[in-house]
C-alpha cells in the first residue's frame, strides 16, 4: 500500500504536465474551433458558432482532405513494401550485422530533417546530382523537372518514415519464435506457405504498428510538401499553417485540427480492433 | 531629512535644466536597425550641430505601441511602414511637416505620393520603396515579359516562381484584370480567382524565402519576386531582366513622419530637408536597397534601384473588408491546389 502511495506520488507532476500541456491546448483548441472569427485581422470572438465545420464541407477544402489521405496512403503502402522486407531480413543478420544496420538507420536522425530535405532537393533539381548523372549514363538528353512534383513529395515522405516501418517489423520479426516455422516446413509446407500461413500473421501486429506510426505522421508532416512540393500539394497541415499565419482565421485553422485528430484516433481505434492490442508493439 | 530631499529636487532640477539646454542640440531617429550609413548621420551632425541618437524597433507594431505610450512625445522622427502610418495619423500621434523648413519636399517622386495613408501629402516623406517585380532569363524564355498578363503565357508552362503571399497574388491577378489589389467585390474577385486558376499550369513552385534561387538553379524561368530577392538575384547574375508590370505596381512604402508631440520637431524637419537632398538620398538609397523614391536622386543613385518613367501607377495593399479577405484566401487555396494537380 505503502509503496502505491509512492508510486502515485511520482507519477502525480507527469499527470498534471500532461493534463496542462496536452488535454488544456486540445480543449482550448476544440473551444477555438466555434468561435467566429475578427473581422479585421488577427484575433477571434467567443460567439457560439458552427459556420468553421460547415465551411470545410466546400469542394476546395474536402479536396484537401483528400489529398492527405491520398498522400497518407501512397507513403504508408510504399514504406511497407520498401520496410517489411527490409525489417525481416535486417532481423536475421547476425548479431554483429544487425547492430551495424541499426546504427546505418539511426545516424541520419542525428541531423536535422530539414538539412536531410535540403539534400533532396540538392538531388533532384535540374542542375542537381540524379539530373546529371542520366546525362552522362546518356539516358536524357533534356533535364527533368523532378522537383515540386508529387513524386518528389511521395519520395521525401517515404524517405523521412521509413526507419518506423523498418524497426516496428524488425522488433517483431526479431521475436519470431522460429521453430513454428520449422514445424511447419517439416509438415510438408512450401517455404512461401511457411511464410504467409505462419510468419507473416506472427508479424502482422509489428507490420500494423509500422503502418499507424507511418500513416498517422504522415497526415500531419506538411514542411515536407511544402519544400519538396513548392507549396503546390495542399495538404491538410499546410491548410492550418496557412489560416493560422497568413490567412489569420483561428477558429477555421482549429476546427480542421480538431477533424484531423478525430481522423487519426479513428486511424488508432480501428487499428487496435483489427489486432485487439492494448499497446502499440515497437512503440514503448 | 527634509534638506536632504530637498537637495536631490534641486539636483534634478538642475539636471534637467542642463537637459532642457542641450536639447536644441540633438534628436532622437526612431527607426528599425540599419536605416542609415552612418556617414549621413555624421554628415548631418556635421551641417547643423544636432546630435543624432539613433533609437531603434524591431517591429512597426512594437513602434506604434511605444508612441501611443509616449502619446506621440520622446521621439523626433519615425520612420516606418505605410499601413502604421496610417494608424499612427488616425490616433493623432503624427504632426504636418514643416514645409518652410523642408523646402527640397519637391524632390520627392510624386509616383510615391497622395497614397493612402497621407492623400494630401500633409504628413509623411516617402523613403524608399518596396515592389514586387517579374523576373526572367531571356535566355530561356522567347518572348518578351511586359507585365503580369504574360505569366500566362503557355510557353511559360511549369516554368514560373511565385512568392507565397495570397494578398500579392490576388493582387496582381487583379492588376492585370484593369482592377484594383484591394477590390472588395466578392464576384470581382471570385472572377480573379477563375484567372489564377488558369494560371495553375505555369506554376513551376510557391515559395516565400529565397526564390530568386529557382531562377538560378534552372528550376523555373521566371519569377515574380520581393525587392531584396530582385536585389539577390540580379548581383548572381546581371543578365536576367527586371519587368516593372505595365498593368501597375504593387507597393510597399517606407515613411519618414515627425510625432505630435515631438521635443526637437525643427531639428526633424532639418533632418528630413537633409535626406532629401540628391547626393544624401543616393548615400542612403543604395545603403538600405530599396527603391529610390527621392526623384530628384534619380540621376545619380544605383540605375537598378530607380523604377523608369514609363511606370505610372502604384497601388498599396490595404486591409479589406472580412468578406474580401475570406475570398482571396479561398482563390489562393483553390490555386495552390491546382497547382499540384496533375
Amino acid at each position: 500500500m505503502k509503496k502505491q502511495n509512492l508510486w502515485g506520488f511520482c507519477v502525480l507532476p507527469l499527470y498534471l504536465f500532461t493534463l496542462l500541456f496536452v488535454l488544456g491546448p486540445m480543449v482550448y483548441m476544440v473551444a477555438v474551433s466555434f468561435a467566429a472569427n475578427n473581422s479585421s485581422g488577427y484575433g477571434f470572438e467567443w460567439l457560439f458558432t458552427m459556420d468553421n465545420y460547415k465551411k470545410m464541407t466546400e469542394p476546395v477544402y474536402l479536396k484537401c482532405f483528400a489529398q492527405s489521405f491520398r498522400l497518407a496512403f501512397s507513403t504508408t503502402a510504399l514504406a511497407a513494401l520498401i520496410g517489411y522486407p527490409f525489417g525481416y531480413f535486417m532481423a536475421k543478420l547476425s548479431e554483429k550485422r544487425k547492430k551495424l544496420m541499426m546504427f546505418l538507420i539511426m545516424v541520419p536522425f542525428w541531423t536535422s530533417s530539414l538539412i536531410r530535405l535540403y539534400g533532396w532537393i540538392i538531388i533532384l533539381q535540374v542542375k542537381g546530382v540524379l539530373n546529371g548523372f542520366l546525362k552522362a549514363v546518356g539516358l536524357i538528353d533534356k533535364p527533368l523537372k523532378m522537383l515540386y512534383t508529387y513524386p518528389a513529395v511521395l519520395v521525401g515522405m517515404v524517405y523521412a518514415l521509413l526507419p518506423f516501418m523498418i524497426l516496428s517489423v524488425y522488433s517483431s520479426v526479431e521475436k519470431m519464435d522460429w521453430s513454428l516455422t520449422e514445424a511447419a516446413r517439416d509438415l510438408g509446407a512450401t517455404p512461401v506457405q511457411a511464410f504467409f500461413t505462419i510468419t507473416f500473421k506472427m508479424t502482422l501486429p509489428g507490420l500494423l504498428t509500422g503502418v499507424i506510426l507511418t500513416f498517422v505522421p504522415s497526415m500531419g508532416l506538411f514542411f515536407i510538401a511544402d519544400i519538396l512540393g513548392g507549396n503546390k500539394i495542399v495538404l491538410v497541415g499546410s491548410l492550418i499553417q496557412d489560416q493560422l499565419t497568413r490567412g489569420s482565421n483561428w477558429p477555421f485553422a482549429a476546427a480542421l485540427a480538431v477533424i484531423l485528430t478525430i481522423m487519426t484516433s479513428l486511424m488508432i481505434f480501428l487499428y487496435r480492433k483489427i489486432t485487439h492490442a492494448k499497446n502499440l508493439e515497437g512503440m514503448f | 531629512m527634509k534638506k536632504r530631499i530637498a537637495a536631490i529636487c534641486l539636483a534634478m532640477a538642475a539636471a534637467m535644466g542642463v537637459s532642457a539646454a542641450a536639447e536644441g542640440d540633438e534628436m532622437v531617429l526612431f527607426t528599425w536597425q540599419g536605416m542609415f550609413p552612418q556617414e549621413v548621420l555624421d554628415g548631418f551632425t556635421e551641417e547643423t550641430g544636432i546630435k543624432i541618437i539613433y533609437s531603434n524597433f524591431d517591429t512597426d507594431e512594437t513602434m506604434l505601441e511605444k508612441l501611443s505610450q509616449a502619446k506621440g512625445g520622446d521621439y523626433d522622427l519615425v520612420i516606418a511602414d505605410d499601413y502604421i502610418i496610417d494608424q499612427a495619423v488616425q490616433e493623432g500621434l503624427v504632426s504636418e511637416i514643416d514645409k518652410s523648413i523642408v523646402s527640397n519636399f519637391g524632390n520627392i517622386n510624386p509616383l510615391y505620393q497622395g497614397q493612402f495613408y497621407d492623400p494630401e501629402d500633409k504628413y509623411t516623406v516617402p523613403y524608399g520603396a518596396g515592389i514586387p517585380l517579374i523576373v526572367y532569363d531571356p535566355e530561356l524564355v522567347d518572348f518578351e515579359i511586359k507585365g503580369y498578363n504574360d505569366l500566362w503565357n503557355p510557353e511559360l508552362e511549369d516554368s514560373v516562381a511565385l512568392t507565397a503571399n495570397y494578398r500579392v497574388i490576388n493582387g496582381i491577378t487583379l492588376l492585370s484584370m484593369g482592377k484594383s489589389m484591394n477590390e472588395q467585390d466578392p464576384e470581382i474577385i471570385a472572377q480573379a480567382g477563375e484567372k489564377l486558376l488558369e494560371l495553375a499550369p505555369n506554376v513551376r513552385l510557391i515559395q516565400d524565402d529565397n526564390t530568386q534561387n529557382a531562377l538560378l538553379n534552372g528550376e523555373a524561368s521566371a519569377a515574380f519576386l520581393y525587392t531584396s530577392q530582385v536585389t539577390a538575384v540580379l548581383a548572381e547574375n546581371p543578365d536576367l531582366k527586371v519587368v516593372y508590370p505595365e498593368e501597375g505596381l504593387g507597393f510597399g512604402i517606407m515613411g519618414a513622419f515627425v510625432p505630435s508631440q515631438a521635443p526637437n520637431a525643427e531639428a526633424a524637419n532639418k533632418f528630413l530637408n537633409y535626406i532629401l537632398e540628391p547626393e544624401v538620398a543616393k548615400q542612403c538609397m543604395e545603403y538600405i536597397g530599396y527603391y529610390n523614391t527621392i526623384g530628384a536622386a534619380d540621376d545619380i543613385v544605383d540605375p537598378s534601384l530607380v523604377v523608369p518613367d514609363s511606370v505610372k501607377k502604384g497601388e498599396i495593399i490595404q486591409n479589406i473588408s472580412a468578406e474580401a479577405d475570406e475570398a482571396m484566401n479561398k482563390n489562393w487555396t483553390e490555386f495552390k491546389a491546382a497547382c499540384g494537380a496533375e
